[in-house]
């Protein structure tokens, strides 16, 4: 339990760090391509976590980013709405017997197939909501939404990445 | 009664997303404009000291771009004085001290800055300890820069004219027709000039400056150049994409603009409009 917890905790400081430091400055496409690996924080909260504890959780980290990009409100909405989104993609990915407490919600543990649905769904919807509040206007429709889309995957395949690096069962096995 | 409560309990998640939507939404509407904001931004100190750190890492990569700029405003600076003491022959440069005063430079290093998102912003390493206060005008070495948001005792937030948020009072320097900068180009190297009637001769080349008067930016402050001119045949303007002055992808030094006489020119103005 505490070491469930002081690993999100790290992790929250570290995606946020990341996210502000690093990922932030750096200009893919002109700005067609901006991804938000911090949503993974949100992405890998254990399966028990309350839902309570998901949306506070999300509010906080959307929160700590909007601190850093001067824009409040912005990513804590966007977080808030995934969480959300959370809470009903595991009730609605749900294996026959249940989440096995043992395991997490990552691609070692729930294979590919279950963690493209639910991150992509995931991120998706957070990516979307954000580029529309972002650009305040409905005007270009379709360019934001193409750029929600590109940077949802670009951002997909950051997680891909960060799993396959910073995974234990991998290095151990 | 137990009832409510217990419907109230069994919505909890519901209302708690709720709850914090509404947070989250009431910032997003009223948190621009609002001086609470600056909790939430990146003037804030704990932030802003963040930002400070990564700029010493990164500091040294662009040393040398920062150097070429400073040595050739220094060689635009020489050449300026030159000319203007040859205008006037041996006589001093006799100034009007009015004008003279009229703008203060203050010089900040840029610590963080965005160039390629919807809205960007700049946090400089000066704020209110320095005088800096909300709505200075930014400028870099170039061309405009912003203006300034939000100020802390040692950071301030700066909207950088890539973002939709302020348009900008332009005019061509040579016709004198001024219309408003937008960005919505999209690119951190152009943006657009609007509001500038069909009649008007735009060529490609033609220089683009503020307009001044506003508080923000000295008159005739270089903004960009024309680069293209499309026109519509159903509208009476122009559109008109300007490259812009000052390269907004790079940090390096910046210059907050005072305006000495901002506030007579705001009396006079006040003034006049009374009957």
């Amino acid at each position: 339990m505490i070491t469930t917890v002081r690993a999100n905790v790290l992790r929250f400081i570290l995606l946020v760090l990341l996210q502000a430091l690093v990922i932030d400055h750096i200009d893919l496409a002109h700005g067609w391509i901006v991804p938000y690996i911090y949503v993974l924080f949100i992405l890998l909260l254990p399966f028990d976590t309350p839902d309570w504890a998901t949306l506070l959780l999300g509010f906080l980290v959307g929160m700590a980013m909007d601190m850093f990009t001067s824009t409040p409100g912005m990513h804590a909405s966007a977080c808030v709405v995934m969480a959300f989104a959370r809470i009903l993609m595991l009730r609605a990915l749900v294996p026959r017997e249940g989440y096995d407490p043992e395991k997490r919600p990552i691609i070692q543990h729930m294979g590919l197939a279950w963690f493209t649905t639910y991150a992509g769904v995931l991120i998706l919807v957070h990516h979307l909501w954000l580029f529309f509040v972002e650009v305040y206007r409905f005007d270009d429709l379709f360019s934001t939404f193409l750029r929600a889309l590109m940077s949802a995957i670009a951002t997909f395949i950051l997680c891909l990445l960060a799993q396959a690096l910073l995974s234990r069962d991998i290095r151990t096995r | 009664m137990r009832d409510l409560f217990r419907f109230l309990f069994r919505q909890r998640n519901n209302l708690l997303f709720l709850a914090l939507m509404g947070i989250s939404m009431s910032l997003l509407i009223g948190g621009n404009m609002h001086q609470r904001a600056q909790a939430i931004s990146s003037s804030n100190s704990v932030i802003g000291q963040i930002y400070t750190w990564r700029h010493d890492l990164t500091e040294f990569t662009d040393l040398r771009a920062v150097n070429q700029q400073l040595a050739q405003e220094l060689a635009e600076e020489r050449t300026r004085n030159h000319a203007s003491t040859n205008d006037t022959g041996k006589v001093t440069l006799h100034v009007d001290s009015a004008r003279e005063e009229a703008y203060k430079f203050i010089t900040a290093q840029v610590i963080n800055s965005t160039a390629h998102k919807e809205r960007n912003y700049l946090t400089l390493d000066r704020g209110t300890l320095d005088g800096i206060h909300q709505d200075l005008g930014v400028v870099g070495m170039n061309g405009i820069v912003g203006v300034v948001r939000d100020a802390s005792p040692h950071f301030a937030l700066v909207t950088s004219i890539l973002g939709n948020e302020i348009e900008y009072s332009v005019e061509l320097s040579r016709t004198k027709h001024y219309g408003l900068l937008k960005w919505d180009t999209g690119d951190p190297a152009t943006a657009s000039m609007v509001d500038v009637a069909k009649y008007v001769q735009v060529h490609v080349g033609d220089p683009v400056v503020t307009r001044g008067g506003d508080h923000v930016f000295p008159a005739g402050f270089p903004v960009g150049t024309v680069i293209a001119v499309h026109d519509d045949p159903g509208s009476n303007f122009h559109s008109i994409t300007l490259k812009l002055a000052e390269d907004l992808t790079r940090s390096g030094y910046v210059h907050i603009v005072f305006d000495l006489l901002g506030s007579e020119r705001d009396s006079l103005q006040a003034r006049s409009v009374q009957p």
